[in-house]
């Protein structure tokens, strides 16, 4: 058997590269048909693809690090500036509805009223449910720091706990802004208040949704034994990401639920 | 005395007939069957279950881009105006 003389991951060949590309496709071309001949059957074949490649890619990331041992030190650091470049580059897509955002509002235009909020615009008051969001996810990233202590210092029960109750903080927020916008006295056609409003917060409802979807992941993994109290990557990137979601919402609140009220 | 660190890896080595409150650590059965060395890729590595989901996955993936080939010649036709 060939052993290897470096400390790097020469990755066995795999499938799931094609198939989240053809993913891709699937689901660009199958919008393009549901828009002009009225089925989704294309769209939802790429949906369905795309979800068994995420399955079975982030599958085999789990065996090669867990189980077959290959995130060596050097192999773990580029993880971590893979992790934190795509979180960079999630910032810069925030960054363009902001952009976009204070465009609108910084020099509101005669068409609105020449004023922000747009004449005709109820807003949501700031100190009710978005208030409450606030304080969740804010309490989220308190949770989730306290499962990664728990998590260094070998204390499995209390990592559980802690892990599930930042998941369910992260519920509870979807939950309340599921409501909000199901009560909103505005919609997303409501001109360009309703565009950046629904488009910026619902990018983010979005991101909660992954981020509360990954940390879930990490929490099957912590109960199965996957974590060891000095290499637990899976969960950091996961951390990582729900402290960058939590960031994004403090923007959001300050520019458009309080700024722009 | 410290539980956590003395009395749990000990319990953790017992073996649980029904665990109504603990699971057993498997990640070293899991260890062994995927530093097996029998050449089969990771994708492949864990058996039958394996086998059969990239079957599926592939199967949609060949399936698919045909499918995705056919609306495109039907959207490159002229429209029929009624």
């Amino acid at each position: 058997m060939a052993h290897q003389a470096h400390a790097y991951h020469m990755v066995d060949p795999s499938p799931w590269p094609l198939t989240g590309a053809v993913a891709a496709l699937l689901m660009t071309s199958g919008l393009a048909i549901w828009m002009h001949f009225h089925t989704m059957t294309l769209m939802t074949l790429g949906m369905i693809l795309l979800l068994l490649t995420m399955y079975q890619w982030w599958r085999d990331i789990i065996r090669e690090g867990t189980f077959q041992g290959h995130h060596t030190p050097p192999v773990q650091k580029g993880l971590r500036y893979g992790m934190i470049l795509f979180i960079t580059s999630e910032v810069f897509f925030f960054l363009g509805f902001f952009w976009a955002f204070y465009h609108s509002s910084l020099a509101p235009t005669p068409e609105l009223g020449g004023c922000w909020p747009p004449t005709g615009i109820t807003t949501l008051d700031p100190f009710e449910v978005p208030l409450l969001n606030t304080a969740v996810l804010l309490a989220s990233g308190v949770t989730v720091t306290w499962a990664h202590h728990s998590i260094m210092e070998g204390l499995r029960k209390q990592a559980i706990q802690s892990l599930a109750l930042t998941i369910l903080l992260g519920f509870y927020f979807t939950f309340l802004q599921g409501m909000e916008y199901y009560e909103a006295p505005f919609t997303i056609a409501d001109g360009v208040y309703g565009s950046t409003f629904f488009v910026a917060t619902g990018f983010h409802g979005l991101h909660v949704i992954i981020g509360s979807t990954f940390l879930a992941v990490c929490l099957l993994r912590q109960v199965q034994y996957h974590f060891t109290s000095e290499h637990h990557f899976g969960f950091e990137a996961a951390a990582w990401y729900w402290h960058f979601v939590d960031v994004v919402w403090l923007f959001l609140y300050i520019s458009i639920y309080w700024w722009g009220s | 005395m410290d539980y956590w660190n003395h009395k749990v890896p000990l319990l953790a080595s017992r073996a649980f007939s029904s665990s109504a409150r603990q699971l057993r650590n498997k990640v070293p059965e899991a260890q062994k069957l995927f530093q097996a060395d029998n050449g089969l890729p990771v994708h492949i590595k864990g058996g039958t279950g394996d086998v059969l989901l990239y079957r599926a996955t592939m199967t949609l993936t060949i399936g698919g881009t045909c499918y995705s080939v056919y609306w495109l010649l039907v959207a490159s036709m002229p429209q029929k105006k009624a």
